[in-house]
């Protein structure tokens, strides 16, 4: 390639480029659009994990014992639960460790002086690898001996993973709209681009240019408009992070959004590779149908 | 340079516009093709280009058989056989130099090529001193001059040109059949489908002659009427219902 056939090739795609302006902007702003909802989309996705991931490491198995349990064969079951593999830890709460938690925890709503006796069993509490297979680890520990009875936020639980489950579905299900949306537009633009330089094009089949060679400079045109939408999303998403996000992780204290952590210009080299990718099928695509004579 | 063996085209919509042709040409020559509107002129130069493919019979152009060229292969072809019509189909907002250059261009040429070949086409065709006009600024002969420079700035071999003169008024029409004579006499072969007359009369080269998609004459030195007419009289006649045909007329105000 030697200068001056770049710069033929540049004013060419220059040229399809200015042809229809209005309609380029339309493509690139579909792109941005596209792109700044992919982008919102998988941060509060990725948010959501964090903060759904930080509640559910918490959710504990509560095993109670028999009162006829001693200290000892405790201690054995707290070593057979830990064993299992489905198990993260194991904690063993003595009876008296309990009242005290409990005396904690209702401080101020009952004189919980009057309690004379300890009304508590010992118990262990179980803390699982993953929260998907607490059912079976509860029904597993309820099966041991002296165990009994065994509870756990089994509802909470699960309508949590259920919620996640389907919030990833049905955001997957819009991405894949919304670039499909931004796939057809481009291709729509492509097309009168096509259209408008068909002279050209057929001048071009005449005196034998190459199939490559005619489609270059709209493939080329399809990635402008992929790349320039994505790179705006880029702009205008990077400027939400630095401005709203602090003051939304200050007003939302209560929850753990500080673990959700993002590698920022990874992420933004992904939309853009996201957002070329679309200009480039797009525009194949549609020269492609056009030039199959 | 050219041969068809048994070549018949139907198109898609079911008419045959070209029945069981043979025909052979040699390397070189100067051939008119002729025959009334609708006979089948243009759709044997489609083959020859391969814009149609034949339904039946081979087509060899410069010994490839073009019926059984790849997709691929077709630009190939194309750099080698140039074709020029008669609406010109210069690309109005690009210069004289530039649309020549273009057939370059688009077949990723070097820029040291482009350099070199396109003054070369330029100054044959005789419109160096207008490289920098725009289509719309040349007479309809300079026009067709500059489209016949593109053709030949890929130095094909071939060229073929469907009713070059078709749009032309009598002292372009001699303007462009000269250049295309010397053309010829460098080597290209030239054919050339036309309704002019006075053109075929005046050059006495080979004519084919056409009539329904079969060949019904091939003279070498021969007229653009078949022989046994009374060919003066005839000529005229003919020109004048071509004339009427393009929209032309024989009013002043018509004639380009
Ligand atoms: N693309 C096409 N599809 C269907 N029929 C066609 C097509 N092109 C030409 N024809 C038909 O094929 C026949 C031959 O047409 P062609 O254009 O080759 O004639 P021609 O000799 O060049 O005529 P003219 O002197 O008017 O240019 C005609 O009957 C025409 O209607
Ligand atoms: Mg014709």
């Amino acid at each position: 390639m030697d200068s001056g056939r770049i710069r033929f090739f540049l004013s060419e795609v220059r040229r399809n480029f200015a042809r229809n302006l209005i309609m380029q902007l339309t493509a690139i702003g579909t792109v941005t659009v596209t792109i700044v909802l992919l982008g919102g989309f998988l941060f509060t996705r990725q948010t959501l994990g964090a903060i759904g991931g930080n509640v559910i490491e918490k959710i504990e198995i509560s095993v109670f014992l028999r009162s006829d349990a001693t200290t000892a064969q405790a201690k054995r079951l707290q070593a057979t639960l830990e064993h299992d593999p489905r198990v993260r830890s194991v904690e063993y709460v003595p009876k008296a460790e309990g009242l005290r938690e409990m005396r904690d925890r209702l401080r101020g709503q009952i004189d919980t002086s009057l309690l004379t006796s300890n009304p508590l069993p010992d118990a262990l509490r179980i803390r699982v690898v993953d929260p998907a297979r607490a059912r079976d680890v509860a029904t597993f520990a309820a099966k041991q001996p002296l165990v009994d009875k065994v509870e756990y936020a089994q509802d909470a639980v699960e309508k949590l993973l259920r919620v996640f489950d389907v919030l990833g579905r049905v955001g997957l299900g819009v991405i894949a709209l919304l670039v499909f949306t931004a796939a057809i537009i481009i291709s729509n633009t492509i097309r009168l681009t096509v259209f408008a330089r068909r002279r050209e094009i057929a001048i071009m089949q005449l005196v034998g240019a190459s199939g490559l060679y005619i489609r270059m400079p709209f493939i080329c045109e399809g990635f402008i408009d992929g790349f320039a939408g994505a790179a705006i999303a880029i702009a205008v998403l990077a400027i939400a992070r630095a401005e709203l996000w602090p003051k939304l992780v200050v007003a939302l204290s209560f929850l753990p959004l500080h673990a959700a952590a993002i590698d920022g210009p990874m992420f933004g080299l992904q939309l853009l590779g996201v957002g070329s990718a679309v200009g480039i099928v797009a525009s194949w695509l549609s020269v492609g149908r056009y030039l199959r004579t | 340079m050219i041969s068809l063996r048994g070549v018949s085209l139907v198109y898609p919509n079911g008419t045959r516009a070209l029945d069981a042709i043979d025909l052979e040409i040699a390397k070189g020559s100067f051939v008119f093709l002729v025959g009334h509107s609708g006979t089948g002129k243009s759709s044997l130069l489609r083959l020859l280009y391969r814009e149609q493919v034949p339904t039946r019979g081979e087509v060899t152009v410069d010994a490839t058989r073009v019926d059984k060229l790849r997709r691929s292969k077709v630009a190939l072809l194309r750099r080698n056989v140039g074709v020029v019509f008669q609406d010109f189909k210069l690309l109005g907002d690009k210069t004289v130099w530039e649309n020549v250059a273009f057939a370059l261009q688009v077949t990723g040429a070097r820029t040291k090529d482009v350099m070199r070949q396109v003054p070369r086409v330029l100054d044959l065709v005789g419109l160096a001193h207008k490289s920098r006009m725009f289509p719309s600024e040349l007479s309809g002969g300079e026009q067709q001059r500059t489209a016949i420079a593109r053709a030949l700035v890929n130095n094909p071999k071939i060229l073929l040109c469907d009713e070059p003169t078709g749009n032309l008024d009598p002292s372009n029409t001699n303007e462009v059949m000269d250049l295309l004579h010397r053309i010829n006499l460098k080597g290209t072969t030239v054919l050339i489908a036309t309704h002019n007359a006075i053109v075929v009369d005046r050059m006495r080269r080979r004519v084919i002659r056409l009539e329904n998609g079969k060949i019904v004459a091939d003279e070498e030195r021969g007229y653009y009427l078949a022989a046994g007419g009374d060919r003066g009289t005839a000529a005229a006649e003919e020109l004048e219902l071509v004339r009427s045909r393009n929209g032309l007329g024989t009013n002043p105000l018509f004639s380009e």
